[in-house]
């Protein structure tokens, strides 16, 4: 799916917001002051924010920490309840606010396991890895008991490209703690070294451990239908997301979902109506970029711009996002090479090798392209997009053969793997 | 884990939760966050607490109304909104749910009750709750199935769906094979107390907390139960007359490269009441919900050296001195039964475990008194523990000092359970129905 890469790191966008974004950028085009544009941007979503339900609980913790500005518990507490806010609402301006909190709390307690434990989280929701595996490696030290703290590890390690250490984190994550956590983290580790029928029975046992949880519960279900669209079942996908939707009405990653099974079953329309509705309530990058593929509408491109360049405001490293963004829509690809490669820098797993590669790629460097996107497969992942980068990259070096047998290869494992690159994939197969 | 009442209203996941709730979604539960934000499009919810593996409360008194039996009531789920469906309440069909007793004070489980559950098909989409269980028996290595295909009553959902919920839930009630009586379905959650208030630093609303003036925050709020009568011939020592009992949940333990799921691991467990809130520091949470009551010397000194007292100490000096060191009383309330007096004394190892002397009689319920052994009524807490016995004050003065001669009438304010138990079999009452969701604000009618 076209989702390899981008994270749920979030923009600070409304629907209303989206809309009034649009129209500021047309008037005054795309060449705005980069830095003052988020700021300013920030400013005016913040006023059509919708309510989102820790809303109360952040208010909450606001005035109590106005009582009593040294309670470690509830500084570590709000530190977390800001990274749900981004959750909730796509307002990525809660990470330094999450930062600043979770730093009170641990120069007043400085061995606390949640505010230590809650930076580990913060530093991976800002794709800031290596300082999140020290964060997750201090959590362990005050207690290597808590199964909390290999996830932060394993979550780090993988996006470090170091699997070995990353598998044994969460295999120690299970033996403490077998829960959602763990089992959706099994799930995930057992999808990038192709086991995709064992991951969804993780997943499986994920959403079981979910049940009484709406939030959970719908988003392990949303991980069920997104694991069936990547083996090339809509369907099936379709299904899944219809039982998150009936427990979660509205839940965006839900909606996003369902987008792209309606997409790959040929609904463009309902896609479309979806994919507009996840965006009103969240809008990341990916959802607006996907709803632009969809409408062919250029607006939204500049949109994902606008959205990343928040992020990246908000402490965000999305250097490689914009790369796979820019590459997979053929602009700015010299500039996209010089951040494929400082963003591989600091995410070295395979998909860091898929994005260089691809980026190498599409400006023509083939030969240095092909070990790249050779390693970004190493681990066995069933993944049609990897597959189909790689047979861009023979067919880049002549190897129309091999090329057009990996198209096929991709082509069969999710026919519906991108709006904008399986039409090239279907004709450089039937060559 | 009483914390979870809480928590799971907070957990800013589902239902709108107050400030307390997710303040106490950090100080109880602790640890770190349990579900990270997965780097990638993986990203977990934040905090998700699997509450259907969660165990919140444990009760076991000699029946009032058949004192030749024995009561276990073992509740999960906490906080379940009545008025949250879709989202309905089962057990989890892939936990398994645990009754332990030990009947001769080693700290080891004499007698295993193992509750599997199953769903029906369509569960969810036709708002079925209605589960299939399976109840298995195991003294010593002996592993026997008591009772196969059994049902749970539904969820009360409201007069369409679930109509006569009370004759509905009283076909929920089953004899197993060795001659005990099961129950398991949803239930309105007996605890009681001002959780709110406990968890905002211990806040006390009114006086010292003796006077009334809590507010319930339980009150309106279900849980899933299993119940069990058990003859007192089954569990009588002889000696003593006394049994220690626990509760836990297992959920199976997966790895990246395994083939097929297991074995079970120990995810929650509790015994005496408050304990893994009040007891046990954050960073040993998840480590003392994995072990079993035999290894609990490991953990005697949090008991010994209570953070409570410390709190207590630091937000009442007024009532003080209270002694956070040397707490030998604790110790032998709540990890080896009491002595002296003689109350329900098991031997020297220390234990987690809910200690009934069944040799007791029970208290007839129109004199039974809330503070149970602090208030005279010998059949109550910590003598096993009654759904009227109020642990929450009970707690609160023995930690305070109260078997030590710092005797202060500290409490939440909240004396009692927001609608009346039962006086037979499960003794918990029916749960609030959806329909009537006692927390929804009514909106005005108009034409």
């Amino acid at each position: 799916m076209r989702r390899r890469l981008f994270i749920a790191g979030t923009a600070a966008v409304t629907a209303a917001a989206v809309l009034g974004l649009g129209g500021a950028f047309r008037s005054s085009g795309a060449a705005a002051e980069p830095d003052a544009l988020p700021a300013a941007v920030a400013a005016e979503l913040q006023r059509g924010f919708a309510a989102g339900d820790t809303a109360a609980e952040v208010a909450g913790l606001q005035g109590e920490l106005r009582l009593r500005p040294h309670d470690v518990k509830a500084l570590s507490t709000l530190g977390l309840a800001y990274l749900q806010r981004v959750r909730e609402t796509g307002d990525s301006s809660y990470y330094p606010k999450a930062d600043g909190i979770l730093h009170r709390a641990l120069r007043l307690a400085p061995h606390d396991l949640v505010a230590t434990a809650g930076l580990g989280q913060l530093a991976l929701a800002r794709h800031e890895f290596r300082d999140a595996l020290a964060l997750g490696v201090r959590a362990r030290r005050i207690s290597p008991t808590t199964a909390g703290v290999y996830g932060v590890i394993g979550d780090a390690e993988i996006e470090l490209g170091r699997y070995r250490a990353a598998f044994a984190a969460f295999d120690r994550m299970a033996a403490l703690k077998p829960s959602v956590a763990s089992y959706a983290r099994i799930s995930y580790a057992r999808e990038l070294i192709g086991r995709t029928r064992a991951a969804q029975r993780a997943m499986e046992l994920a959403a079981s451990a979910a049940v009484g949880e709406r939030e959970a519960y719908a988003w392990t279900r949303v991980q069920l239908g997104l694991l069936e669209l990547t083996s090339g079942h809509p369907r099936a996908a379709l299904r899944q997301v219809q039982v998150a939707l009936d427990s979660f009405p509205g839940y965006a990653f839900a909606l996003d979902a369902l987008a792209q099974a309606h997409w790959a079953l040929g609904h463009r329309a309902a896609a479309i109506t979806a994919e507009r509705a996840a965006v009103a309530r969240v809008p990341l990058p990916q959802y607006v970029g996907f709803l632009g593929d969809l409408t062919r509408d250029p607006k939204q491109y500049r949109l994902v711009d606008v959205i990343e360049r928040l992020l990246a405001a908000n402490g965000v490293r999305n250097d490689l996002d914009i790369a796979l963004f820019d590459v997979d829509h053929g602009r700015r690809l010299a500039h996209a090479l010089v951040l494929a490669r400082r963003g591989y820098a600091e995410r070295p797993s395979v998909v860091g090798d898929d994005v260089l590669g691809w980026a190498l790629a599409r400006n023509g460097r083939c030969r240095e392209a092909l070990h790249y996107s050779r390693r970004a497969l190493r681990l066995g992942t069933r993944d049609a997009v990897k597959v189909f980068h790689r047979g861009y990259v023979a067919a880049c070096l002549g190897r129309r053969a091999e090329a057009r047998d990996l198209y096929r290869r991709a082509l069969a494992l999710n026919p519906h793997f991108s709006v904008l690159w399986a039409p090239v994939a279907r004709k450089g197969a039937a060559s | 884990m009483r914390r979870t009442a809480v928590r799971t209203l907070a957990a800013g996941l589902a239902v709108a939760a107050t400030a307390a709730g997710i303040a106490a979604t950090a100080v109880v539960r602790g640890g770190a966050p349990q579900t990270a934000a997965a780097s990638s499009h993986r990203e977990a919810p934040l905090i998700s607490q699997d509450p259907t593996a969660d165990n919140t409360d444990l009760y076991a008194f000699v029946s009032p109304d058949k004192p030749d039996t024995a009561t276990i009531v073992s509740n999960w789920i906490p906080g379940e909104d009545p008025a949250a469906g879709p989202n309905y309440y089962t057990f989890s069909p892939t936990a398994r749910y645990d009754i332990y007793i030990d009947k001769n004070g080693d700290g080891n489980p004499d007698i295993t009750y193992q509750f599997r559950f199953q769903n029906q098909p369509s569960q969810f989409f036709l708002g079925n709750t209605q589960q299939t269980y399976t109840a298995t028996k195991i003294v010593g290595k002996q592993s026997t199935v008591v009772g196969k295909g059994l049902l749970t009553p539904p969820d009360n959902i409201g007069p369409r769906s679930t109509p006569n919920y009370g004759a509905l839930a009283a076909q929920g009630i089953h004899q197993l094979d060795d001659g005990t009586t099961v129950f398991a379905g949803q239930r309105d959650d007996a605890f009681f107390g001002d959780v709110g208030a406990i968890f905002d630093l211990v806040a006390i609303r009114n006086g010292t907390g003796a006077n009334g003036g809590g507010r319930d925050f339980l009150a309106g709020y279900g849980v899933h139960a299993i119940a069990l009568q058990i003859p007192k011939s089954m569990l009588d020592n002889g000696t003593n007359h006394t049994v220690g009992v626990w509760a836990a949940t297992d959920r199976q333990k997966v790895s990246v490269g395994g083939k097929s799921h297991g074995p079970w691991v120990q995810v929650s467990r509790l015994g005496n009441p408050l304990i893994n809130e009040v007891v046990i520091p954050t960073d040993m949470k998840d480590y003392w919900n994995s072990q079993p009551p035999s290894k609990d010397k490991q953990f005697e000194k949090y008991y010994e050296n209570p953070i409570l007292a410390t709190v207590l100490q630091k937000l009442y000096p007024q009532f003080g001195p209270f002694k956070d060191t040397g707490r030998s009383d604790l110790v032998a309330v709540l990890g080896t039964g009491l002595q002296k007096p003689a109350l329900n004394f098991t031997g020297p190892t220390f234990a987690d475990e809910l200690r009934l002397n069944l040799s007791i009689p029970p208290t007839p319920f129109d004199k039974l008194n809330r503070l149970g052994v602090l208030g005279g009524d010998l059949a109550g807490y910590p003598n096993g523990r009654r759904l009227e016995d109020d642990v929450v004050d009970i707690s609160e003065r023995a930690v305070g000092g109260t078997l030590i001669g710092h005797d202060l009438p500290l409490g939440d304010g909240v004396d009692a359970n927001d609608v009346p138990n039962l006086h037979a079999f499960p003794y918990e009452p029916a749960p609030f129905s959806g329909f009537d969701n006692t927390k929804g604000v009514p909106f005005p009618t108009h034409p």
